[in-house]
């Protein structure tokens, strides 16, 4: 993909942007509090050296109390001061940090938002949430702790070495030429580790996609008793989890002794040279000890080195998934030079030759529809399961391209407007009623969330629901559960309903709105929808002729093209497809 | 809980947590308890076997060089060889286990948070957004493996090296021991006021960050409702301020937590002083000796160390507490509905279906039935009508023990259902809800999923039955289609016919319909109309439908209302009863002619 390009590092350093200025002074900061660490102890040296264990320690405890005082002081002063860098560089770098999280996740949010049908074809829901939560915290800890450990690490190794060559550059060297030996057992454990954290990573999206899923389907599997197939299929995810999570570490663990085998040589290559050396008198005890007292800054970078590099691995795995979405482009976006239409659509619906095809090459495919809504009219469209009727209408909002010919409102092919222009004329209730964990209130004014308690209201009372509503112990102010539960499948479909007729739309377009209203609400809304105070043309799917009987025209789709086309009494008259379907429907119902 | 979360509110913490969660923590780590303790001895000889390396070389730099003994220096050095060797193999041993420690007591506790998840009622998932049960399970989990595993071990470790260094500490000498010890009660002081402060701020984070979770997977499940209402600018907001407190809340939960390493620190460094002060100043030359000084001033100093470790892992203990809690707060979930503890299985299901004087509310004082009572003889057909809302659903989920009725007994065979096993019940019965679900995989899995061994000519055969097949061949990889999350390739007419098949194919002994055909067309309605009637052969079923058309042949028709039962009888009866049902139907038949 795109990503390829970007390269991680640029990727964040972009991101760091505004923040990039307090972030080196935090890496320096860093350096500053390292060198610190070096010199309390020179002092609690220096106090031991003068007053306790010195030639002239009694005379100096009794001469020089004020210098006593005085170190003391410093090494309180120091310390506190030291202390409070360390602080300040964490904070630092926490802000920074969290700055960039914000910033990124905003931003992935946003993406995620704006994508097409293919995207969420593609992506699972537990996949994308990985990818904002857990993904996205290993980029933050490479801001927060990674990178400033390898500031600290080199610094550290840097000024030692520079150290140790200025003592005595052999022995320097004696010791140091171990530190290539643990890079490259560094670099091998890198080359071994990376590939575990791409695989734990998926494992990770795996475990989050099967929990998803089951909590969103928790009324099939208590309906077919599966939750012991369930446990078992979750199981099977949790263990691959754990088990790529063991094999991950264990990887660091396989690395671990040799990493620590070469740490070690240093200590003992400095006791072998360094002893030889000062039997041979080349050496003096004073600077075999300054080396000794400072192998640690040495050993310990090259330790955290390894853990380190674990990091980086684990940052890299993650951020390959993020920048993944970050860069990722919906397909379907304004044109450059899309035309702007701010004012309120006259509601005129045109499909002009449209065929269309999924990319995927699933059914259905529609060849060929043109019709002419014209503004104010009721189109109804009818035709089998699966024949192609909500491919057709998800046209108009451009949430798919026909493959050819052109849909048009007002004159104006919807492909060169403003997808928010565009779709903000337009009201459309879902065949799957999608309702958010929000009040009932919240849930209608999803479109335009000014709207007062008497507009929400009057919506309600045009989709029939305000008399169950009102039932409920809140009232508008009750919250319903995810995806809408605990509503009946019909209470979910007025309230959708509502929602579309409260952005007061150009264009209403229902998707089998009314499957799960029974008839005596469902006549009581078609009332209302002759009588809405606001211009409107109709776009109306639907199974039953007693929804579809008083429309201007009725479309019949059948195979992806329009089979028949007229009024009711036309159609009627036609003794076609819709004419059979009157026929059973009144030889059932009559 | 009595009103719905939303991602907008924080979930009150039920049961605060007090100390003996951690006691409870014990049941996971019990398990492992012998390799722990042996992962434990392993660090204390391995940090014992550290020990020697300064012998060893104060050894070789106070006699071997002075002495300018080689051999003896390169036996010293061949000695130090030896203990890192076996310090790096007691590392490397201890690791091992304490990776699989780890790992294990994770999946434990997420085995545990799961099973449960799948024992809790409806009323739970209905009641907060699923993002904030998902998060409990993976990422809470993730989190508390490592206290739980290497923070308990290395609590014990540092103990030990704290106890050991201060026994040597007071065999030195006890009145500047005792100086050193002063630092204590300031530390201490410190660490309460600190802990307060940590424990709300972590606790925050979580919130706040379960309440992120929950708004960004309703809104990349409902993008589509986002793009279709052009909220995507609204919806940017809401999410940038719930990230905007994350970030807060995390920032004031470090700023704490920072704090901890810094503040042992400078008061380590007070005590050194004070220890200086008092040993050469107040104490003189004459009580104490010099190398008393120094050695008790290099204990000091590390007596400080295990401390500050200790520091660190009790943050990491704080920051944890915060999930942990969160998580027996899930495994501490009532499971309302569960088997009796004298449950029984239920043999076959004949199909007799009694409803005795049940009473039953959601909510309480809310009754949604009241003292409905009926018969439905074993191989009948049973149409539930009546207005949205007026208690169908509630009874069909009452006969598959979804709810606890609140007063009355459902029966199935003479059989009280509350003293039966849930899954001898369940598994028995075949129910086909208004929310057609669809799992991801292919269309052959989730038909399969009615009956997990169904061979691929059973698959198809129900599909067949309620004509799904038809649609079904028609895609490239036919029943191998992979249908995507919740079905998005599918029409909801689709999902229907599949949920449909899926239900056929588990074979119930009592079937239940809610709305199960309210988004097919009229024409495949009708086809399935044939495979249906088979399939109600023999069965007793419950069917809710808005389409009389789908009913009318029912054996019994009960319209309901106002929470219970306005008519019952045949098509026939009630239509010349001129009823509810009557005029229901003549308003349907009206609509058509």
């Amino acid at each position: 993909m795109e990503t390829k390009k970007h390269s991680k590092m640029a990727w964040l350093w972009e991101n760091m942007k505004g923040y990039r200025l307090i972030y080196l002074v935090g890496v320096l900061g860093t350096i500053v509090y390292n060198v610190m660490q070096l010199t309390v102890p020179y002092i609690t040296q220096h106090i031991i050296d003068l007053f306790l264990t010195g030639d002239d320690a009694a005379a100096n405890l009794v001469n020089k109390r004020d210098l006593f005082f005085q170190l003391i002081i410093a090494m309180i002063v120091l310390t506190f001061v030291r202390t409070l860098i360390v602080y300040l560089v964490c904070m630092d770098v926490e802000h920074v940090s969290q700055k960039v999280l914000y910033r990124v996740r905003t931003h992935l949010f946003d993406k995620i938002e704006r994508q097409d049908m293919s995207f969420y074809n593609t992506y699972r829901t537990g996949d994308l949430m990985t990818r904002v939560t857990g993904d996205l915290d290993a980029v933050r800890h490479m801001i927060a702790w990674v990178i400033r450990s390898i500031v600290e690490s080199f610094a550290l190794l840097l000024a030692t070495a520079v150290y140790f060559f200025y003592m005595d550059w052999r022995l320097a060297l004696s010791i140091l030429a171990i530190a290539p030996f643990i890079l490259i057992v560094i670099v091998l454990f890198r080359n071994k580790v990376a590939p575990r954290h791409k695989e734990l990573r998926e494992k990770l999206s795996h475990l989050n996609t099967a929990a998803q899923e089951n909590i969103s389907g928790n009324r099939v599997v208590k309906a077919f008793a599966r939750e012991d197939y369930e446990i078992k299929k979750f199981d099977e995810r949790s263990v691959d989890f754990s088990k790529t999570n063991k094999k991950t570490a264990l990887t660091w663990i396989t690395y671990f002794p040799y990493i620590e085998t070469f740490a070690n040589l240093m200590s003992i290559a400095l006791l072998v040279v360094g002893g030889l050396f000062i039997i041979n008198g080349s050496l003096t005890m004073g600077e075999y000890v300054a080396f000794s007292g400072l192998i640690w800054a040495v050993q310990n970078p090259m330790r955290m080195l390894g853990n380190i590099m674990n990091e980086f691995q684990r940052f890299s795995a993650a951020s390959d998934k993020v920048m993944e979405i970050y860069y990722s482009e919906p397909s379907i976006v304004d044109k450059e030079d899309a035309i702007d239409l701010p004012n309120r659509f006259k509601g005129k619906v045109e499909f002009r030759n449209v065929s269309f095809k999924y990319e995927d090459g699933n059914l259905p495919v529609l060849h060929n529809i043109s019709f002419v809504a014209n503004p104010g009219e009721t189109v109804a469209i009818m035709g089998e399961t699966g024949c192609g009727k909500t491919s057709m209408i998800q046209l108009i909002p451009r949430f798919y391209e026909p493959t050819e010919g052109e849909v048009l409102i007002d004159g104006i092919n919807v492909s060169d407007m403003k997808l928010t222009q565009l779709r903000k004329n337009i009201g459309l209730a879902t065949q799957d009623v999608l309702l958010y964990s929000d009040t009932i209130d919240g849930n209608i004014a999803y479109g335009d969330s000014s709207l007062t308690k008497e507009e929400v209201e009057k919506f309600a009372k045009y989709s029939a629901a305000a008399k169950f509503i009102t039932k409920m112990p809140d009232g508008y102010d009750t919250i319903v559960g995810e995806r809408g539960v605990g509503l009946s499948g019909g209470q979910k479909q007025r309230i959708s309903l509502a929602r579309a007729l409260a952005v007061k739309p150009a264009i209403l377009i229902l998707d089998d709105t009314t499957s799960a209203v029974d008839m005596e609400t469902e006549k009581q809304i078609q009332h209302s929808l002759n009588e809405l105070d606001f211009p409107c043309t109709k776009l109306i799917i639907a199974q039953r002729v007693s929804t579809t009987k008083f429309a201007d025209k009725i479309l019949i789709i059948q195979g992806g093209r329009i089979t028949e086309e007229g009024t009711h009494d036309e159609l009627v008259a036609k003794k076609g497809y819709y004419y059979s379907l009157v026929q059973l429907q009144t030889g059932e119902e009559v | 809980m009595a009103r719905r979360n939303t991602y907008k509110e924080d979930e009150v913490l039920e049961t605060p947590f007090d100390y003996h969660h951690l006691l409870r923590a014990f049941v996971y780590i019990k398990k492992y308890l012998g390799k722990m303790i042996f992962a434990l001895i392993l660090s204390a000889i391995g940090g014992v076997t550290g020990l020697f390396g300064p012998m060893i070389t104060q050894k070789a730099l106070d006699v071997a060089i002075p002495d300018e003994n080689v051999k003896m220096l390169l036996m010293l050095v061949g000695l130090l060889c030896i203990c890192f060797i076996l310090s790096i193999i007691f590392t490397t041993v201890r690791s091992k286990i304490m990776i699989n420690v780890s790992q294990n007591i994770i999946y434990d506790i997420r085995k545990d948070v799961f099973e449960h998840l799948q024992k809790l009622p409806f009323q739970y998932y209905d009641d907060r957004p699923h993002g904030k049960i998902l998060i409990r399970v993976v990422n809470y989990v993730n989190s508390v493996s490592d206290m739980l595993s290497n923070g308990l071990i290395n609590v014990v470790l540092e103990i030990m090296n704290l106890v050991f260094i201060v026994i040597f500490m007071f065999c030195v000498n006890v009145k500047l021991s005792l100086v050193v010890m002063t630092g204590v009660p300031i530390l201490a002081a410190f660490m309460f006021w600190i802990k307060n402060k940590q424990r709300k701020a972590w606790q925050q984070v979580s919130n706040k960050n379960s309440n992120l979770n929950a708004y960004l997977q309703e809104n990349i499940v409902g993008a589509r409702i986002t793009q279709m209402f052009a909220r995507e600018e609204e919806n940017a907001e809401t999410f940038a301020e719930l990230s905007d407190r994350c970030r807060t809340t995390w920032f004031k939960a470090v700023m704490y937590s920072n704090l901890v390493w810094p503040g042992i620190d400078n008061i380590s460094v007070w005590v050194r002083a004070a220890v200086f002060i008092v040993g050469l100043i107040f104490m003189g030359a004459g009580e104490v000796s010099l190398g008393v000084i120094v050695a008790i001033t290099s204990y000091a100093a590390r007596f400080w160390q295990p401390i500050m470790n200790l520091g660190n892992i009790f943050n990491n203990f704080i920051n944890n507490i915060a999930y942990l809690e969160r998580i027996f707060e899930t495994l501490d979930e009532p499971v309302t509905v569960d088997d009796a503890e004298d449950a029984t299985e239920l043999p076959p299901i004949k199909g007799d279906v009694t409803f005795e004087n049940v009473t039953f509310a959601y909510e309480e004082g809310k009754d949604v039935l009241k003292n409905v009572s009926f018969t439905v003889k074993a191989g009948e057909s049973v149409a539930l009508v009546g207005p949205t809302g007026a208690g169908k659903s509630t009874i069909v989920n009452l006969i598959s023990r979804f709810y606890n009725v609140n007063q009355g007994r459902v029966l199935i065979d003479g059989q009280d259902i509350a003293k039966v096993t849930l899954h001898s019940l369940r598994s028995q019965m075949g129910i086909m809800l208004q929310d057609s679900f669809i799992f991801s995989g292919t269309i052959e899995d989730n038909i399969r999923y009615g009956k997990l061994d169904a061979t691929t000519e059973e698959i198809i055969n129900s599909s067949k039955t309620v004509c799904a097949d038809e649609f079904i061949s028609r895609f490239q990889d036919g029943y191998q289609t992979e249908v995507k999350e919740r079905g998005s390739l599918l029409s909801q007419g689709q999902k229907q016919l599949i949920s449909f098949a899926r239900t056929l194919l588990s074979d119930p002994a009592i079937l239940v319909l809610d709305e199960a055909t309210s988004s097919i067309d009229v024409q495949t309605e009708k086809a399935l109309q044939q495979g249906l009637n088979a399939m109600l052969q023999g069965r007793t079923s419950f069917i809710i439908a808005h389409r009389l058309s789908t009913i009318k042949n029912c054996d019994k028709i009960m319209y309901i209302d106002q929470g219970g039962i306005v008519e019952c009888g045949s098509h026939d009866e009630l239509i010349a009863k001129k009823g509810y049902y009557y005029k229901l139907y003549t308003a349907q038949m009206d609509d058509i002619a």
